[in-house]
């Protein structure tokens, strides 16, 4: 998930389809489907300010990282590569929670934007008392 | 432009907590802040709450900067919603935070971890916009009514939980009378109600209580079989009239007109039944407890079309709560300890300077207040030992076991319904006498307060 904001510091969410670990240190790319994402891209490109937390469904393991957009381009065939193992890999994990594969197969992945991210923090967000502690990076 | 709004009410399936949402926040500075919550609260058509459980940035946040986005999924379908808040206040005490908490209690105590998931607070926002994610699935939306009643309660049923709890907690039997006829209401816009209990051994019905009347009417009698509330003491079914008979009405004219031009004798010492002379709809319901009838509940409206069968089902199951609390609260042995009562405590002068004479007629076995009817049997032999006993002794508080104890009032050894005669001799008291109450102190004892000095004669006939 993402959170955003605009010039007046009105806060935005949505959601990612997928996230690449980038190959320069401290860079991640995220893949956000262009029929949901107007206000988000609004935001990114007027201030470049992000924040996103990731969840394992099984186990509640959590992160989230905040960071500054480098550059927002269509995704490439590669990237749509990672996008579709991702949400194959995701799907997975939510059929053993019990959310049916019909349900998240029907999801509009596609077409998406790659937003590459400078990461400047990441935080231990796994619910509990210590949530919100800073672990990088 | 900004889409129209989807009201809350169609989203129920987003609060049950069963995807968590992603809760998006900004900082003064302009960070932006986002984090998963595992529900989202629905309080009414315009406010949602997310529990707070630790200070973290998200309620450090909305503290500095109120606005927040977040981002729910319906289980059934995964469809997403956006919904833009405002941060509103803060709960820390009162039903929603006792419902968010205990579920919260009862989560963390299949993990033993009971002190660990403690709700610090129910943050309640403000709804400002919620729309649908348009793209994100490829299945359809699923019709917004299908379920919707199973979490927007019906106000009737709302009501009915209110008057079952308050109900069920009242400690004394003119409580639950009082309370009822204020909560039928407040809760239903009933103004005009009042309660009768059933008097078997004399086939009659007794005003008990009433709301709503000019004159609160307590003491007056209805035999059984006689006009709706008895017809429904006999058939013992709720029974309600929409577009009212004119024989009632007529009746009471008639009885305004005797009264009008002074024909007193013949109603000098009947108490009339409370009613409105321009009532248009009337339902009565039996009180029945274990197939027993207790009273009826009798409820009176200006408009025609007030009772209906929805009235009907509602009134009809408040009359179970209300009969099993009358029975039960009228057989409590409510003795108080002797010791604890003063047995001589100083009047205190009379502020009014008013002088109220009480005349008790031992051959009608009544009382008049200043000439004017008050009661009469039981009741009024209670309140002659009282008031004598305020006079002679001094004495101003009393209990119900005293009473029981006194051969010269007549209490049957067995149902004496005490309770209830004393609550017909204090509400006589408020319609006749206001400078005179007998003021309740907790079970089984009641005080005699005064404001005017109190002259007492006893007359054979």
């Amino acid at each position: 998930m993402v959170g955003t904001r605009d010039a007046s510091l009105l806060p935005e969410c949505t959601r990612a389809w997928g996230i690449r670990v980038g190959a320069k240190q401290g860079t991640v790319t995220i893949f956000l489907s262009k029929t949901i994402v107007g206000k988000t891209i609004e935001n990114l490109r007027d201030n470049g300010k992000i924040a996103i937390t990731c969840t394992r469904p099984t186990d509640h393991i959590t992160c989230q990282l905040k960071g500054q957009v480098r550059n927002i381009k269509p995704a490439t065939s590669a990237d749509r590569d990672v996008s579709r193992r991702w949400h194959s890999e995701f799907m997975a994990e939510l059929k053993a929670i019990g959310v049916p594969s019909a349900l998240s197969q029907a999801w509009i992945t596609e077409p998406a934007v790659a937003v590459e991210i400078a990461v400047t923090d990441v935080f231990d967000q796994t619910p509990g008392p210590g949530a919100g502690g800073k672990i990088g990076p | 432009m900004r889409k129209a709004s989807l009201p809350l009410e169609d989203l129920w399936a987003c609060f049950q907590g069963i995807i968590p949402a992603a809760l998006s926040t900004c900082a003064a500075d302009g960070t932006p802040n986002i984090t998963f919550i595992s529900q989202v609260y629905y309080v009414d058509s315009k406010h949602v709450a997310i529990s707070f459980q630790f200070f973290n940035k998200t309620h450090r946040n909305v503290r500095e900067n109120p606005f927040a986005c977040v981002v729910l999924l319906d289980p059934r379908t995964l469809h997403a919603y956006r919904f833009r808040l405002r941060f509103d206040h803060s709960e820390s005490t009162g039903p929603l935070f006792e419902c968010m908490s205990l579920q919260l209690q009862a989560v963390a105590s299949y993990s033993g971890m009971t002190d660990v998931f403690r709700l610090l607070a129910a943050d309640v926002y403000e709804v400002l916009a919620v729309e649908r994610l348009e793209g994100f699935t490829k299945l359809p939306v699923p019709p917004p009514s299908e379920r919707s009643s199973r979490l927007f309660v019906d106000s009737g049923l709302v009501s009915m939980r209110v008057i079952s709890e308050r109900l069920n907690k009242a400690q004394l039997l003119d409580e639950v009378l009082q309370v009822s006829l204020q909560l039928l209401d407040e809760q239903f816009g009933f103004h005009h109600s009042k309660i009768l209990l059933a008097d078997e051994r004399n086939g009659k019905l007794l005003t008990i209580a009433s709301h709503g009347y000019t004159e609160n009417g307590v003491g007056s009698e209805v035999g059984v079989g006689e006009g709706l509330i008895g017809m429904v003491a006999r058939a013992r079914r709720t029974l309600y009239l929409s577009a009212m008979d004119h024989g009632l009405r007529y009746a009471r004219a008639v009885r305004g007109r005797a009264e009008a031009l002074g024909c007193t004798e013949t109603i000098a010492r009947e108490i009339p039944l409370p009613g409105l002379p321009d009532a248009a709809s009337q339902i009565a319901v039996p009180l029945m407890t274990r197939d027993r009838l207790v009273g009826v509940l009798a409820v009176e409206s200006k408009d025609p079309l007030a009772f209906l069968p929805r009235e009907n089902t509602l009134l009809t199951t408040m009359g179970l709560h209300l009969a099993t609390a009358i029975d039960q609260l009228s057989r409590e042995t409510d003795d108080a300890p002797m010791d604890r009562i003063r047995s001589a405590t100083p009047i205190p002068a009379s502020r009014s300077g008013l002088i109220r004479r009480f005349t008790f007629f031992q051959k009608d076995d009544c009382i008049c207040v200043d000439g004017d009817y008050l009661i009469r049997n039981v009741p009024a032999r209670i309140l002659w030992r009282l008031l004598k006993q305020y006079r002679d002794d001094g004495r101003v508080e009393f209990t119900n076991r005293e009473l029981r104890m006194d051969s010269w009032l007549g209490l049957p050894e067995l149902k004496d319904n005490l309770e209830t005669r004393l609550i017909l001799l204090r509400r006589r008291l408020e319609q006749k006498c206001p400078e005179v109450r007998l003021v309740q102190r907790g079970r089984g004892r009641f005080a005699l307060e005064a404001d005017a000095a109190i002259d007492l004669l006893e007359k054979e006939t």
